[in-house]
This record gives structure tokens, C-alpha cells and sequence, in this order.
């Protein structure tokens, strides 16, 4: 048993996007699914992330099946050009749990060039947030072309921060063609739940 | 093959991707191949990684180092000048001669501010004169008098700290192939051990590629990779570039 024989989705996305708002979301909905999920967070410098984790999944996810893993400031490599220490506690999740269904690796934050190492991630999401200007699909960053699901976060703040969904969605169709992508607000949880019917179909289920 | 110490470091630190040289922006087409989805897996890259080498790197960039190389060490400034000359007359794409020579012109900085030089006496490498020619030629690239590609300063650099010619072509080579690789890796996705495996795959191409070439006379220099060429020229239009080149 390793990381090969479990299923790895990654979750990448900018400082800020919501990354750790999705995971919070997903995480109990994929365990109330009857999985056994492991989450890992890639963190900058501090083990921060995944102390909230542990917190959030205190009654839901075993203290050994959260992580962090520490990239030495350099957190596209971990998830990117060298992913061994990612594998590495995905190794350690699988020997003492053997029956783990899933682990969620969460980026550390990225600008819109990350991507996942497809050994490291069977499937990827890249979260990104309206706040950040709704030019972010056009861009054409390999995280959001390149992710398996888009997934475009706080659309509630869509008004207050003059961005057009409208706009945001054109050209996400144009730059991703048939690749789907979701609207999410992770605070009151829209969208989640087809993010999570991608996940289960793209992955659990494939 | 046998290597003095301080040759064999010098041949470490030029091959490093840690040299501060901005190697990581140039890409050489690699990303237009990617925009337009002509790479595909592995087996495509190791293809055309393989092919830079036998019709660029090779016939060109080697002969120009090894050249530029020679030039050092017969002290010969017109010869040097000359072999950077035909270097920039054979680049064809505008933005392969900027990636060449921005990173020329970085890795001079470096040898004028004494930063490739070590402390060691006993280390082996250059006497003075030798360093002055180094000197020279960063002057004159930095006067905007000669282009001072890439390959042209690695040879001088690499003369000047007692790097044998053809242990500077394989460094020169392989730190291409590995730069293009992690361009690749940033572009699309390839897996950390695949790239290890092609990487692993290419070492007996840049093997050959440098022992037939390295003995070239500089009016041989020349490169053939219409492709690359025209990738590297439709990049300057790209909707999408992350790289320089």
C-alpha cells in the first residue's frame, strides 16, 4: 500500500481564493459519502493550515490523516517538479491507514501558473476568486487552463468588486473549450455540491 | 576523461540551473510546441528534445563553444568575435538570439564582478592572463561591440576556469536539455520520473551530438530545424507566453 494505490485530487489556486474554504466544505460531505478521506496542506512556512484543518476535522478525519507539508518557500516545486515529500506523507497516510480512500493535497497558494504533477494528483482543481479581476480566465494561466475543474469561488462579492460572471464565464468557455468549470461561493456552499458530483465521477468513481 | 577538482566544480556550477543566468525564462519554441499541442507525452518531448540536439545544439551551439573555447585559449579576440558573430548570423528566431544573449550578457556580469573566481590558488585553474581575455571579452559585450551569446561566454568561461572543450559542450548541453525539460514540466504536465526517465534517455544523444561536433571548424556552424525556427517566431505573437523565447 502507497500513494499509488490511493486516489489524489489536488486543490490549487492563489492566496486567497478559497482553496481551504473548499476543502472545509468537501471534506465532510466526501466523509458523510462513507470515504476515508487524508488531507494534506502545502504551507509556505508554517504548519498553519493544517492545524485549522485538524480543528475543522477534529470529529471527522483521524489527527494522523492531516498533514503539513513545509516547501521550503517554495511551494510550486512541491506540488510541481519535485513532489516527493507530499509523497512521502501520503505513503505514511496509507501504511498506518490502509483503507484510505482519498487524500485531498491542498497547494500552498500559487499565482495562476501552477499545476499539479500528475503523479502527484489524479485529478486537479484550481480555485480562483472573482475578487481577484474578472481578466483572471483570460490570462490564460496553466492552472486554470490546464486544471481538470475550474473552479471560480466568492461570487457573492462578484458586485462589490465591479466584476461581470457574465464575462468571467465567456472567457473561461474560450479558454478552457469543453473543460467544465463551476461557480462557487463556499461560504453559504453553492456550487459545491457539483463540485463534488465532478470529484465523484472523475475520480472516486472512475 | 579525467577532470582537475576545481575543473569539475566549475562544469557543476555552470551546469546548475542555481547559476543566475535567467535560464529559466527562455524556453527556445518549446512553449509554442505546447500552445499549439504538439507535445503530447514523454515520448513526444524525448523526441524533440532529441532532435534540438542533433540540429541546434549540436551543430551550432557546440561548435560555437567549442570554437569560442578555442579562441580563449589561443587568446585570439578576433577569432572569438568572429565565432559570436556567426552564432547570431545562424540564430534565425529574434527571440532565441535575445534569450542567447541576455543570458550572455548575465553570465559577463558575473565575470566582471569576479564572481566566477575562487580563492583557492592551488585550485587549478586560469593564471592571470588567461582571466584578462575573459575580461576582454565580457568588455566587449558589455561595449555592445559583439552579441555575446550564450554558448560564446560558456566557452570563454569555461576555458578561463581550466573546463576541457568537450567536458564544457556535454555541461553546456545538458544544462539546455535539463532547462528545457523544466520548462516543460512548468507547461504541461509531465510527471517528476517521466521527465527523469527522458532526461536519463537523451544523455547518450548529447553524448554524441558533443564528440561529433566538438572538433568542428567554425565555418561547419550551422542549424537546421525549420520547426523550431517557425515556433519560436509565431511565440512572439502568442495569446499565452510565460517564457521569454
Amino acid at each position: 500500500m502507497g500513494y499509488r494505490d490511493v486516489a489524489k485530487v489536488g486543490i490549487g489556486g492563489p492566496v486567497g481564493s478559497g482553496k481551504t474554504a473548499l476543502v472545509r466544505r468537501l471534506v465532510p460531505e466526501l466523509v458523510e459519502d462513507g470515504y476515508e478521506v487524508g488531507v494534506i496542506a502545502n504551507d509556505i512556512m508554517t504548519q498553519e493550515d493544517a492545524d485549522v484543518f485538524r480543528e475543522s476535522f477534529a470529529d471527522l478525519v483521524p489527527a494522523d490523516l492531516v498533514e503539513g507539508v513545509e516547501t521550503g518557500a517554495c511551494p510550486h516545486t512541491g506540488i510541481r517538479e519535485d513532489p516527493s515529500m507530499n509523497l512521502a506523507a501520503i505513503d505514511e497516510f496509507t501504511e498506518r491507514h490502509p483503507d484510505l480512500d482519498v487524500v485531498i493535497v491542498e497547494s500552498g497558494g500559487d499565482n495562476l501558473a501552477a499545476t499539479f504533477n500528475p503523479e502527484l494528483a489524479d485529478y486537479f482543481l484550481f480555485v480562483i476568486s472573482v475578487a481577484e479581476g474578472e481578466d483572471i480566465p483570460r490570462k490564460r494561466g496553466p492552472g486554470v487552463t490546464q486544471a481538470d475543474l475550474l473552479v471560480i469561488n466568492k461570487t457573492d462579492l462578484a458586485p462589490h468588486v465591479d466584476a461581470d460572471l457574465d464575462v468571467i464565464e465567456r472567457d473561461t468557455t474560450e479558454v478552457r473549450g469543453d473543460d467544465p468549470f463551476v461557480f462557487t461561493n463556499c461560504k453559504d456552499g453553492s456550487g459545491v455540491g457539483e463540485v463534488i458530483s465532478h470529484v465523484d465521477r472523475e475520480v472516486l468513481f472512475a | 576523461m579525467e577532470t582537475e577538482p576545481g575543473a569539475f566544480l566549475t562544469a557543476l556550477r555552470l551546469g546548475d540551473s542555481f547559476l543566475p543566468v535567467g535560464g529559466y525564462t527562455a524556453s527556445y519554441g518549446l512553449e509554442q510546441y505546447i500552445n499549439e499541442d504538439r507535445i503530447e507525452d514523454g515520448d513526444d518531448l524525448r523526441a524533440l528534445l532529441a532532435a534540438y540536439l542533433r540540429r541546434v545544439v549540436g551543430p551550432c551551439e557546440t561548435v560555437a563553444l567549442a570554437n569560442a573555447h578555442a579562441a580563449a585559449r589561443a587568446k585570439d579576440l578576433d577569432r572569438l568575435l568572429a565565432v559570436d558573430e556567426r552564432l547570431h548570423a545562424v540564430t534565425m528566431p529574434r527571440e532565441f538570439r535575445e534569450s542567447s544573449t541576455k543570458a550572455g550578457a548575465k553570465l559577463c556580469e558575473l565575470l566582471l564582478a569576479g564572481e566566477l573566481e575562487g580563492n583557492d590558488p592551488d585550485s587549478g585553474v586560469a593564471d592571470g592572463d588567461s582571466g584578462e581575455f575573459a575580461t576582454a571579452v565580457a568588455d566587449a559585450v558589455d561595449r555592445d561591440e559583439t552579441p555575446g551569446h550564450y554558448p560564446v561566454v560558456f566557452g570563454v568561461v569555461a576555458a578561463d576556469r581550466g573546463l576541457p572543450r568537450l567536458e564544457a559542450c556535454l555541461t553546456h548541453a545538458y544544462s539546455f536539455v535539463t532547462g528545457l525539460l523544466g520548462a516543460a514540466q512548468r507547461l504541461g504536465r509531465f510527471g517528476h520520473t517521466e521527465i527523469q526517465t527522458v532526461l536519463a534517455d537523451l544523455e547518450s544523444v548529447i553524448e554524441a551530438v558533443c564528440e561529433r561536433h566538438v572538433d568542428d571548424d567554425v565555418a561547419a556552424m550551422t542549424s537546421f530545424a525549420p520547426l523550431a525556427e517557425i515556433m519560436g517566431m509565431r511565440h512572439e505573437r502568442a495569446g499565452r507566453r510565460l517564457f521569454m523565447s
